[in-house]
C-alpha cells in the first residue's frame, strides 16, 4: 500500500504518517515529530495572558476574564504555518498534558489484518 | 451497615447474566416484534415524561430535568425517557440494593413505593430523588419503573436543596437511604408527615414533586401490564433482554472500532463552596483497548471538607450524559451499553470521598468529569469515518444558580432555582459547525428555559432583561454556542432571600478542542438600591436595557458588587437586582480559519464585540462597519500568523521557563501537592 493512504486525520490540523510513524500538520504537511511522541513536542508553545483573548469589561478582582494568576493560555503553533494546533487552559506551571498516545503497533496491525480500512483519511471496520 | 462499597456499585452497574426464564421469552420475540416493541417502551415513557413534567411544581421539573425509566426484574435499565441522561447509567444501584437487601425485610411486594435521594446508596445528590415501583404480575416481580426529579429543597443548612458550606452529610438536609415509603399503591400518611418536615420552606413544592414521581412511576407501571395482558409476560421479559443484548452489542462494536491507545485530558475548578481555591476537578486518562474503555482518574485533587466532592457513581452519571448526546446517541438508553466499560477511582479524591463527605454541589465538580471526557472523545472519534461528525467541544457549564427563597407575592412559602440561566448553556463548537445557541443545560440537553411570565407569575420578580450574553462562548473556526443573560429586579415583595451556588468565576470551565478558545468566567453580580424600578415607573426614556452596556457603564446606579459567583444568603430589598449568566461552549479550531462573513453574523447577532472580531479573529471591516474587508483581513490574518513564528518557543526552551512558574500558594489550599495533586492533609469534618 502506498504511504498516501496510511495517513490518518487524527485531530482537525494533526495527521498521522503511519508507515513514517510521523506526526504531520494537516494544513502544511510539516513534519512535527515521532507519532510514539507527544505530538506538542514537535510544535512552537507560547503562554497568553488569558485577558488578551477573553476581555475585561469591568475593575476589580471578577472581570469577566480568566484571572492570569490561575490560568494561562497555552497555544501550540505548527513550526510551518503558523497554525494554531491546540490550545489549553492551564494553571502557571503545570505540565503540559500528553493527550493523545496512539497505539501505533495495534494500529498496524488491524490495518495489516484487514480488521480496519482507511478512507478518506479514516479507519472504519471493513465490510 | 449495608452502605454499597466502591466495588458493589461498579459491579452492578453491569448487567446481570440472563435468567433460564429470559433466555427461553428471547427466542419468541419474532423479527419486527422487537423493533414495534421498542418503539412501545418509548411510547410508554415519553407519555409517562409528559405527566411528570405537568404534575411537577419546582422549576426544575417544568424545566424536564428529570428521567422516567424501565427495568428488568434484576434492576438492568432498558429504556427511559430523559430529561436528563444523569440518572441512566445508575439506578440499577439502586434497585439491586433493595433486592439484595430488602427481599425479605421489608420485603418486596405489588403496591410498593420506594423512594431515595442518597448517593451513598447511588444517587448523585440529595436534591435528586427518584420514586421506584416494582411491577408484579400474577404475584411474580417481572420489572421496575423509576421516575426521577431534581428538586431544589432538602431542608439542608441554606435553602436551595444544595447547601453551599456544607461541610459534612449532616448539613445537607434530607438523606434518606433506600426505603419503602408506599404500601398497596399509596403512600403511607407517617412518612408524608416525616418528609413535609423537610420541606417546610416550600411546602407545595416539595409534596406536590414527590406526588408526581409516584404517579409518573405507577402510569410506567399501569402501561407496562397493558402490555403484559395484550401481549404476554413472555414478549415483555424477553423483549427486556434482547434490549439489553442488543444495545451491549452495539456498545461494544462503537467502542472496537475506536484506535487502541491512551486519551488524558486536565480540567480545573476555582471554587470549594464559597471559597476561592484551585483544584484539578478531574484528571482523566481513557485507555482502549480491544473493544473496552477504562476510565482512570488518577491524578485528580484529594476530597475537601466541603460539599463540592462527587461519589463515584455520580461521576459514572455526568459521563452518560457526554455518552448519550454523541458517542451512543444512536444507541439505546440501556444500562448494557456500559458494560464495555470500567472505571478506576483513587480513594479520598474529589470524585470517591469518604462516606461521610458532603456531596450536595457535587454536580459542580462531576461536570468536569463530562468536560475532560469530551476532549478525550474527540482524540479517540475524529480518525473514525463513523465518529468524526460527532467530536465537539464540552457544553458550557458555569452558570447562575440562583435560590430565591422566602414568600412570594401570594404570599406562598418558596425556595426555588432560577431556571433560566441553566437551561441556556451554549453547546461547545462541533466538528461541522457552531455550537447551538443557548442549547441546554450541560447536565440536561432536553431541558427547557422557562416562560419570563411563568417565573414573574410565581416568584417576586421581574425578568427586566433576556438576552444572548455577548463575547460569553470560546472563539473558534467553530465558535461555541452563546450563553444568555437575564437580569432579575426584586419586585412585589418587601424583600426576598437569595443566594447562589457555582464556580467559573476565575477559571474558564472545560478546555477548548483543536486550537479553540475558551468561554467566558461568570463573576457574581447584584446591585442593591438600583434606581431601575424607579426610572421605569417615569418612564425614563434614557434607560438602557443592554447588558454590555450596563456593565461597562454602570448605566443603572446604585450599590454595585461584584464577587465569586458563589454567594452567601443575603437580604435582597425590591428593586434590588441580580444578574444571572449561562456559559458560552467552548471553541473548536483555530479561530484565524473562521470564515470572516460568519464573524459579521455574529457581530450582527450581538454573539460578538467588534474587539473579538477584530482581536481574536483579525477580520477588518469595510468602512459603514457592515461587510468584510477581504484584503485586510487576509493582511491581519497572514500578519498573526508570522507573528505566532515568531513568538512562539521550542517544546524544551518554553519548559525550561514555564516549569518555574506557579499559582499563588493562598489559592492552592485544597489543590493538593504541587502540581500533582497528592493529598497533603487529612480532613476533619464535624
Amino acid at each position: 500500500m502506498a504511504n498516501a493512504d496510511r495517513r490518518i486525520r487524527m485531530t482537525e490540523y494533526l495527521d498521522l504518517d503511519l508507515d513514517r510513524e510521523q506526526w504531520i500538520c494537516n494544513r502544511c504537511g510539516h513534519g512535527l515529530g515521532s507519532a510514539r511522541d507527544n505530538y506538542k513536542e514537535g510544535c512552537l508553545l507560547y503562554d497568553r495572558d488569558p485577558r488578551e483573548i477573553h476581555q475585561p469589561i469591568v475593575d476589580g478582582k471578577f472581570t469577566f476574564s480568566p484571572d492570569p494568576l490561575w490560568v494561562q493560555i497555552v497555544e501550540f503553533y505548527c513550526p510551518g504555518c503558523g497554525t494554531q494546533i491546540e490550545t489549553e487552559y492551564l494553571p502557571p506551571g503545570h505540565p503540559i498534558t500528553h493527550d493523545i498516545e496512539i497505539d501505533i503497533d495495534s494500529l498496524k496491525r488491524r490495518l495489516d489484518s484487514g480488521e480496519l480500512v482507511i478512507r478518506e483519511q479514516r479507519i472504519e471496520a471493513a465490510q | 451497615m449495608a452502605i454499597p462499597t466502591l466495588a458493589e456499585k461498579l459491579e452492578w452497574l453491569k448487567p446481570v447474566p440472563a435468567t433460564e426464564f429470559e433466555r427461553e421469552c428471547v427466542k419468541t420475540i419474532r423479527p419486527g416484534e422487537y423493533e414495534i416493541g421498542v418503539q412501545i417502551t418509548n411510547d410508554i415513557l415519553d407519555e409517562a415524561m409528559e405527566i411528570f413534567v405537568r404534575s411537577s411544581r419546582s422549576y426544575f421539573g417544568v424545566s424536564g430535568d428529570s428521567m422516567v425509566a424501565i427495568f428488568t426484574a434484576e434492576g438492568d435499565l432498558i429504556n427511559a425517557s430523559c430529561g436528563t441522561y444523569l440518572h441512566a447509567i445508575i439506578q440499577p444501584i439502586i434497585i439491586k440494593f433493595i433486592r439484595k437487601y430488602y427481599t425479605e425485610n421489608p420485603g418486596i411486594h405489588d403496591g410498593d413505593i420506594w423512594y431515595t435521594n442518597d448517593a451513598l446508596y447511588g444517587g448523585i445528590h440529595n436534591p435528586d430523588q427518584v420514586a421506584i415501583m416494582p411491577v408484579f404480575h400474577e404475584g411474580r416481580l417481572i420489572a421496575w419503573a423509576t421516575a426521577a426529579l431534581h428538586t431544589t429543597e432538602t431542608g439542608a443548612t441554606e435553602p436551595g436543596g444544595m447547601p453551599v458550606t456544607a461541610k459534612s452529610r449532616f448539613e445537607e438536609g434530607l438523606n434518606l437511604p433506600p426505603i419503602k415509603i408506599g404500601e398497596n399503591f399509596k403512600l403511607r400518611n407517617d412518612f408524608l408527615e416525616f418528609y413535609s418536615v423537610y420541606g417546610l420552606r416550600a411546602p407545595a413544592m416539595f409534596i406536590s414533586d414527590l406526588r408526581a414521581r409516584c404517579t409518573t412511576a405507577d402510569r410506567v407501571r399501569v402501561r407496562l401490564l397493558e402490555l403484559v395482558e395484550k401481549r404476554g409476560v413472555e414478549f415483555l421479559v424477553g423483549l427486556m433482554r434482547k434490549m439489553l443484548e442488543v444495545a451491549e452489542a452495539g456498545a461494544f462494536l462503537k467502542i472496537k472500532n475506536l484506535p487502541d491507545g491512551k486519551f488524558r485530558s486536565v480540567v480545573f475548578n476555582d471554587a470549594i463552596g464559597w471559597t476561592p481555591a484551585l483544584v484539578r476537578a478531574c484528571f482523566l486518562t481513557i485507555t482502549k483497548k480491544g473493544d473496552r474503555l477504562i476510565f482512570d482518574f488518577d491524578g485528580t485533587s484529594p476530597e475537601t471538607p466541603s460539599s463540592y466532592n462527587v461519589h463515584p457513581q455520580a461521576v459514572v452519571g455526568h459521563i452518560a450524559n457526554f455518552m448519550y448526546e454523541y458517542f451512543f446517541h444512536d444507541l439505546p438508553i440501556c444500562s448494557s451499553t456500559f458494560a464495555p466499560i470500567d472505571f478506576v477511582f483513587q480513594q479520598g479524591t474529589l470524585l470517591n470521598p469518604d462516606k461521610l463527605a458532603a456531596t450536595s454541589c457535587c454536580v459542580y465538580i462531576g461536570m468536569q468529569t463530562r468536560c475532560a471526557t469530551h476532549n478525550c472523545f474527540a482524540k479517540m472519534m475524529f480518525c473514525t469515518r463513523d465518529g468524526w461528525s460527532q467530536v465537539a467541544s464540552a457544553p458550557g457549564s458555569q452558570h447562575t444558580a440562583q435560590i430565591c427563597s422566602g414568600h412570594s407575592q401570594w404570599n406562598l412559602s418558596v425556595s426555588d432555582v432560577l431556571s433560566f440561566s441553566l437551561n441556556t448553556q451554549g453547546q461547545g463548537g462541533r466538528a461541522t459547525t457552531d455550537g447551538m445557541d443557548a442549547y441546554g443545560f450541560a447536565w440536561c440537553a432536553f431541558g427547557r428555559a422557562p416562560d419570563c411570565e411563568q417565573v414573574e407569575g410565581e416568584l417576586p420578580l421581574t425578568v427586566t432583561l433576556s438576552q444572548h450574553w455577548k463575547d460569553s462562548s470560546g472563539p473558534g473556526l467553530h465558535r461555541g454556542g452563546s450563553g444568555a443573560v437575564q437580569q432579575w429586579m426584586i419586585h412585589k415583595v418587601p424583600q426576598m432571600l437569595s443566594l447562589c451556588m457555582g464556580n467559573g468565576s476565575k477559571v474558564p470551565l472545560g478546555q477548548p478542542l483543536f486550537g479553540g478558545y475558551a468561554s467566558t468566567p461568570i463573576p457574581g453580580i447584584s446591585v442593591k438600591k438600583a434606581d431601575l424600578l424607579q426610572r421605569m415607573k417615569e418612564g425614563d426614556p434614557t434607560l438602557t436595557l443592554d447588558h454590555r452596556q450596563i456593565f461597562e457603564q454602570h448605566d443603572i446606579k446604585g450599590d454595585w458588587k461584584l464577587e465569586l459567583i458563589a454567594r452567601t444568603p443575603d437580604i435582597y430589598a425590591e428593586g434590588d437586582l441580580l444578574f444571572g449568566f449561562s456559559g458560552g461552549g467552548p471553541g473548536y479550531g483555530d479561530p484565524l480559519e473562521r470564515q470572516p462573513e460568519l464573524v459579521v453574523e455574529d457581530l450582527k447577532k450581538r454573539i460578538i464585540s467588534s474587539r473579538t472580531a477584530e482581536n481574536v479573529y483579525r477580520v477588518a471591516l469595510d468602512t459603514e462597519g457592515r461587510k468584510v474587508d477581504a484584503a485586510r483581513t487576509d493582511a491581519l490574518r497572514a500578519a498573526e500568523r508570522k507573528a505566532r513564528l515568531a513568538r512562539g518557543k521550542s517544546y524544551g526552551e518554553f519548559i525550561a521557563e514555564w516549569s518555574k512558574k506557579s499559582p499563588p500558594a493562598e489559592i492552592l489550599e485544597w489543590y493538593g501537592s504541587w502540581p500533582d495533586a497528592k493529598p497533603v492533609r487529612p480532613i476533619f469534618r464535624p
